[in-house]
């Protein structure tokens, strides 16, 4: 019992030991590997959830005066000179070739980014890192971006795939020279080269009949990567050469009016002349129409004759709801293209959680007005209504991602632009609308079981 | 070929039941899947044991999209069952009840028959295994020979004539109505199947030899397989949709991905509109002249 129980010590202790060996011998190199590179604290850079200064009393201790004392300081500093919470007015402007607005300040770009997730970089996924990673393909830095990170996890799949293949190889191998199909000497690859066999590019085998042998993809594939590689190592990559930031900040529309119509942190300018936010909505709300930007170039002037009414279904303001409603309630609100709906809702932000939450966006058109004419029953009908297949595929997306599917209605008023006015009230516009929250969840009986 | 597998003569009769088309004959949903690629869907559970719904028979029920290529093509015709049965039942003639009656109280007669049979040999080896035989098997004996031998012992043990006089024929519901009715002969005037109007789509997919199953599950119409669904996996994802039809972007970023996910591609397609046919306004109508079907598969580059 002694010895059994003293066994496994005795060879824990060889293992540490030479665990604790092994580094000492080869020091060199693998120091530097196993060095990982800390995870910036995002806790502190995200530190403001919206890009505004904000002056909080000092805290109330009760047994220490002197924090009395500084809450007094501050209250008396603060009522003579109150300080601003808009320190910097970020500036802005809107490209209606992208619908999108941009912001190429650098600095205005990493306090959108940091503070409250605005925006997406116009060459990265979604944070502006382009810089970033193009130091370290130069090597000039060594900071692993999301990209590279997804790159490097594709990779390593697509080795396991080429595992994988090459055991079911190896299985079929055996099978055949059991069966006496092969001579045990002669290799597989000998026998795709007769073409007695042929080889999918998953490494599956086919006896082939009329069909020649198909080369695999992974050759292929191969030598695409190494010419195109050859062809990037032609380019002379200068180190200590200033690399130009080529990248801006591309805000969505609705982000861009949130910023500069609730906020007031942004200004846009359209062809260098600055917007405000009771015209801004008209020029967003035009430009979300279908095929609008041929006719609404931007040398069209914002002139008030040729005023199109905004519809009071139209894609912006609907859109602009949902997400004043959500950013309002302090969800970090992006959009959701990449899963096939409108919006994804992050709980603080994307560097913290994943996305919680789907949000696809439906028009109802409850109000009596759009029910009292058979004409326009209809056409709101004709918007309002979904397949049960468009349900499906958008549920179905969404359960894989893990997300839940909130379906969002907005309640659709009647319109309020008849007369086309050129500044307006928008707080106005906001109150006639209602939203209306329903999550959508596939509910099977083995697996709600708690 | 399967064992008990009867060659059908064609055109084979598709039921209509309460807007459903359903297939009843084992035989004849084997020729629709051999030779046209008709799969359907099996949507009959056992009576008595409805609650068991993993593993569901016959009937078949078909799409309205494969009842409809079926008729399209000849194959097959439609019976509208509810009309059927009532003219049929109406319009039988005296005697045809008479000799049904009389066939189903045979058929009555003989169920009976057996289950006073099995009682008897049942309750006689009860006896046998108590070892009362001596006597019993006297009784046994001209019992189980009883039908036999009544004529040539009128004296014999009471308890035989007794049975066979009481025996009633049991009451017998017929499971087919198709013994009594003769079926129908095929109606040319019966209208083709109303479809939905992802139909061009299918009957190109149907043209090319796929098989197709209902698609709700994965969000699509139609999931298409390159052969028999028991043998291969399914390829494509398919929706079918009008040539005009405007769509969201979104739906096939939806698609795509769901059907990348699943390791297939998602499918668009529908039929192009010819300027002719623009112009007369004839629609999808199942004439001679089919306009072509392009469809586009959407796959997930992952660049």
């Amino acid at each position: 019992m002694a010895s059994r129980v003293g066994n496994p010590k005795a060879e824990a202790q060889v293992s540490e030991g030479t665990a604790k060996s092994q580094p000492n011998s080869n020091n060199a190199d693998s120091a530097p590997k196993k060095q990982r590179v800390k995870r910036p604290n995002y806790n502190e850079i995200h530190a403001k959830p919206l890009p505004l200064e904000v002056y909080p009393l000092p805290t109330f201790i009760p047994h220490n005066p002197i924090s009395i004392v500084r809450i007094a300081v501050s209250l008396i500093s603060h009522s003579i000179r109150r300080p601003s919470s808009h320190l910097v007015i970020h500036k802005a402007y809107f490209s209606p070739e992208t619908q999108s607005i941009h912001v190429t300040d650098p600095k205005s770009i990493r306090a959108l980014w940091e503070q409250g997730f605005w925006g997406k970089g116009s060459l990265s996924r979604s944070e502006p890192h382009w810089l970033d990673q193009e130091k370290r393909r130069r090597g000039l830095d060594a900071v692993q971006t999301s990209e590279e990170y997804t790159r490097g996890r594709r990779e390593e799949r697509r080795q396991m795939k080429l595992e994988r293949a090459k055991a079911q190889r190896e299985a079929i191998e055996e099978q055949l020279r059991k069966e006496g199909k092969v001579v045990s000497e002669t290799q597989i690859e000998d026998l795709v080269d007769e073409g007695l066999f042929a080889e999918s590019p998953k490494g599956t085998l086919y006896s082939t009949d009329s069909d020649k042998p198909l080369a695999s993809t992974t050759e292929t594939e191969n030598a695409i990567i190494s010419a195109v590689s050859k062809s990037a190592g032609q380019n002379p990559l200068v180190p200590d050469a200033v690399i130009e930031d080529q990248e801006h900040l591309q805000l969505t529309l609705e982000e861009a009016f949130f910023l500069c119509y609730v906020l007031g942190v942004l200004e846009v300018s359209n062809n260098h002349v600055a917007v405000q936010p009771t015209e801004l909505i008209r020029l967003f709300c035009q430009h979300s129409l279908f095929l609008a930007t041929e006719t609404l170039r931007s040398p069209v002037p914002l002139s008030q004759d040729d005023v199109v009414a905004i519809a009071p279904d139209n894609a912006f303001v609907l859109k602009y709801i949902v997400f004043h409603h959500f950013r309002s309630l302090g969800w970090v609100v992006r959009p959701g293209t990449k899963f096939g709906c409108d919006y994804l809702l992050y709980l603080r932000g994307p560097a913290f959680h994943h996305a919680e939450f789907a949000v696809m966006i439906l028009p109802a058109y409850s109000h009596p007005y759009w029910s009292e004419d058979p004409v326009r029953a209809a056409a709101s009908r004709k918007k309002e209504n979904r397949d049960w297949w468009w349900l499906h595929r958008l549920n179905r997306v969404q359960t894989q991602a893990r997300k839940t599917l909130m379906l969002v209605h907005v309640e659709v008023p009647p319109p309020w632009d008849e007369n086309g006015a050129k500044r307006i009230d928008i707080s106005k516009v906001l109150v006639n609308y209602h939203v209306r929250e329903t999550i959508w969840k596939r509910w099977s009986m083995n697996r709600n079981r708690d | 070929m399967a064992p008990g597998f009867t060659p059908v003569s064609e055109p084979f009769a598709i039921s209509r039941v309460a807007g459903r088309y359903l297939l009843f004959d084992v035989d004849v949903m084997m020729h629709a899947r051999r030779a046209y690629n008709i799969c359907g869907v099996h949507v009959g559970t056992v009576p008595n044991l409805s609650q068991q719904n993993v593993f569901l028979g016959i009937p078949l029920e078909l799409q309205p999209e494969e009842a409809r290529v079926l008729v399209e093509q000849g194959h097959a015709y439609i019976v509208d069952e509810s009309e059927a049965h009532r003219k049929g039942f109406m319009q039988m003639s005296r005697e045809e009840r008479l000799s049904f009656l009389k066939a189903m109280d045979e058929q009555g007669m003989d169920i009976s028959r057996k289950a006073v049979e099995r009682a008897e040999e049942r309750s006689g080896q009860a006896l046998r295994n108590k070892g009362i035989e001596s006597k019993e098997t006297v009784v046994k004996e001209t019992a189980g020979e009883g039908n036999e031998l009544f004529d040539s012992k009128p004296t014999g043990p009471t308890a035989t004539p007794v049975s066979v006089k009481k025996l009633e024929p049991t009451y017998v519901t017929p499971t087919t109505s198709y013994p009594p009715l003769t079926p129908s002969p095929p109606d040319t005037s019966f209208s083709l199947p109303d479809v939905p109007k992802s139909y061009p789509l299918f009957r190109y997919l149907h043209s090319r030899g796929y098989f197709t199953m209902p698609g709700i599950r994965f969000g699509c119409h139609y999931s298409v397989y390159p052969g028999d669904t028991l043998r291969f996996h399914s390829h494509y994802l398919a929706t079918g949709m009008d040539w005009d039809e405007e769509f969201e972007l979104l739906d096939v970023i939806g698609g795509g991905r769901l059907a990348n996910r699943v390791k297939k591609a998602y499918l668009i397609g529908g039929e192009e509109k010819s300027e002719e046919q623009v112009d007369t306004g004839k629609g999808v109508g199942g004439g001679a002249d089919v306009a072509p079907v392009r469809a586009f598969s959407i796959e997930w580059a992952g660049l």
